[in-house]
């Protein structure tokens, strides 16, 4: 072949993936910065899953029982502002909510908190829910010992099976004195336990009689749907007719008590800051290691560039990078710490771990590497080609 | 300006910083090399030969002059063309051979070839015809840690002979090796540069292969001393 200009050039597609696998080669070569890199990627991930599974799990205890209630409608007091902050109310919501049109069904429900005490002395704190039998709309669920027929029985209560230690030990039929009233064990509940003091089910008039609530009070009114009817619907004709109460749609109360928690408490700041926190780390090593990777490679940079690379070319190389970094770092740092979660599963904590949160880490670590990668970049746009000659 | 020539550079100046800590490494060089010639450029260490060959490879820009490049002004293109000039025109092989040490020998070559334009499978076949050409066939995949110093360098002469561009660029070629293997590398790079056509300029002070050149430009002090036409020019000449 006889030497002359060159009039052919390489498409973009090409370009792409020339660089793409020069990317990868330089990554795979330099293997122990490529590890430091993933390493702070994987600690990012699981710093920050772990941070916000935590979180979600929180919220997710705080709205269990709304979620697992089988009410379409909650009527709740006019100022309410949390689930765990019932107050009294008058019964004649009931009443009126059972005659509105559309309301399948309309139940009491009591709420509040008891003091158990427990053999040997000492008091443990538990929150009495009492629901109206056969319905059972406001639990208990997650039985795993015991049927729920027997709360109709006088002073019968379904406690959490993990508490039954603190207890005092505490057995099918076991008895305790709970605010001053002789009550016994029919069966357990697993995991029922929220930010606070763990769920005891009752009968509804055996709650009202611990609660010591008044025969023409309750807590919450619970509404079920006709067929046909919308939670929303439902909720509008009860709005009408009971101005005095806040009338939500379950998915509404629930949105209610997470921005409760949220806006009122200093959870969401805390768990907020240590994910970012998780994130700050990861930026840090990451866009180190990237940086340091290039101050290393300035010289094969330099002669990509002499031989005819552009600035854009070598982007492509630490952008692939970054990706590559990201996903690989992400899905390392997902499986560990989905094992994490595993692990450390208990009544008292879980670690949600929504698919939403799996997806939504795989983007927020794909910009956190492309940002952190920008550092080199500048770097690399600044080496000059003529580098190679000194 | 001259479609013969394939380098003519007029009244070339280089002066790096400003004030007074400028420094002028050349002082308005006047270098022609016509198409075909193999040149090398000598000089002591400081005397403006690599700020030279580095305005010559497009990779530094001079303070003031002209340069043309097989007819094409190279200054009027400005500096987002450059990359796209010395990838067209241009064959570089560097004093410490600056292969991408991730990738193998072949690969070196290949990444040239397809950023010229060439396809995958035509650049896998090119870039083994030019490692047979230096020798290397039977080291293709080896990474170049893997590699004696003169083998890299003859696929660094691989590397910049790929895809055939007209001007080959060289920087001290046989500074990093023994006096026989740099003799060897000057001569392999001479005999492909012949057979295909390229015109050189290298870079050295190596007096052990002057007499492979054409011809020999001084350089000191920034400024072209005189150039001479070695025997081995007058030798080839004379051939039939």
């Amino acid at each position: 072949m006889s030497a002359g200009p060159i009039t052919t050039r390489a498409s973009l597609l090409t370009r792409l993936r020339v660089m793409s696998a020069i990317a990868v080669r330089m990554m795979l070569h330099d293997r122990l910065k490529s590890i430091g890199t993933l390493v702070g990627v994987v600690f990012a991930t699981l710093l920050a899953n772990q941070q916000a599974g935590t979180f979600m799990g929180l919220l997710e205890k705080n709205t269990m029982l709304v979620a697992n209630t089988r009410a379409d409608v909650w009527i709740v007091p006019r100022t309410l502002p949390t689930l765990q902050q019932a107050a009294p109310m008058s019964i004649s919501v009931l009443h009126r909510a059972q005659v509105t049109p559309g309301v399948a069904w309309a139940e009491p429900l009591a709420f509040g908190g008891a003091s158990l005490k427990v053999p040997g002395g000492g008091t443990e704190q538990l929150t009495v829910v009492g629901t109206r039998l056969p319905r059972g709309a406001g639990g208990p669920w997650n039985i795993v010992r015991g049927s729920i027929n027997d709360l109709r029985e006088p002073g019968a209560l379904f406690f959490e099976n993990a508490e039954r230690v603190k207890y005092g030990g505490m057995n099918l039929r076991s008895q305790r004195e709970l605010n001053g009233r002789t009550v016994h064990a029919v069966g357990f509940t697993w995991g029922l336990i929220p930010f606070g003091p763990a769920y005891a089910f009752a009968e509804y008039d055996t709650a009202r009689d611990l609660l010591g609530l008044d025969r023409d009070q309750t807590n919450f009114v619970l509404v079920g749907a006709q067929p046909g009817q919308s939670p929303e619907q439902l909720r509008d004709a009860l709005r009408a007719r009971l101005p005095d109460a806040q009338v939500l749609t379950s998915r509404e109360f629930e949105s209610k008590i997470r921005r409760y928690l949220l806006t009122q408490t200093a959870i969401g700041v805390s768990f907020g800051t240590s994910t970012l926190f998780g994130l700050l780390v990861g930026f840090v090593i990451v866009a180190l290691t990237m940086f340091s990777s290039v101050i290393d490679n300035l010289r094969e940079f330099g002669t990509l560039k002499a031989i005819g690379a552009t600035n854009w070319d070598l982007a492509i190389i630490l952008l692939v990078q970054s990706v590559l970094f990201a996903l690989s770092g992400t899905l390392l740092g997902l499986a560990l710490v989905s094992r994490i979660a595993e692990g450390i599963r208990s009544a008292n904590l879980a670690l949600i771990l929504p698919p939403w949160l799996y997806l939504g880490t795989f983007a927020v670590m794909t910009l956190m590497c492309i940002s952190a990668s920008s550092l080199a970049l500048i770097r690399v746009r600044r080496v000059e080609p003529g580098m190679v000659f000194r | 300006m001259n479609d013969s020539l394939a380098i003519d550079a007029r009244a070339i100046t280089k002066t790096y910083g400003a004030g007074a800590l400028a420094f002028t490494a050349l002082k308005g060089v006047d270098f022609v090399v016509n198409r075909g010639e193999f040149v090398m450029l000598v000089g002591p260490s400081g005397s403006g030969k690599t700020t030279l060959l580095s305005i010559l490879g497009c990779v530094l820009t001079p303070s003031s002059g002209s340069l043309s490049l097989f007819g094409r002004d190279v200054i009027a293109a400005g500096e987002r063309r450059l990359p796209d000039l010395r990838l067209a025109n241009i064959g570089f092989i560097f004093q410490g051979h600056n292969l991408v040490a991730s990738l193998s020998a072949i690969e070196n070559i290949e990444l040239l070839l397809e950023l010229r334009g060439r396809s995958r499978k035509q650049s896998r076949i090119e870039a083994m015809e030019l490692l047979s050409a230096v020798g290397l066939a039977d080291k293709f995949d080896r990474r170049p840690s893997d590699l004696s110093g003169g083998q890299r360098q003859r696929v660094a002469i691989a590397r910049a002979l790929a895809a055939s561009p007209p001007l080959i660029l060289a920087d001290e070629p046989t500074a990093s090796l023994d006096a026989s293997s740099g003799l060897a590398i000057t001569e392999l790079l001479r005999r492909l540069a012949t057979e295909r056509g390229h015109t050189v300029v290298v870079v050295t002070h190596d007096n052990r292969i002057y007499h492979l050149a054409d011809r020999i430009v001084r350089i000191e002090d920034g400024l072209i001393q005189g150039g001479e036409t070695t025997d081995q020019t007058r030798t080839q000449r004379a051939q039939p």
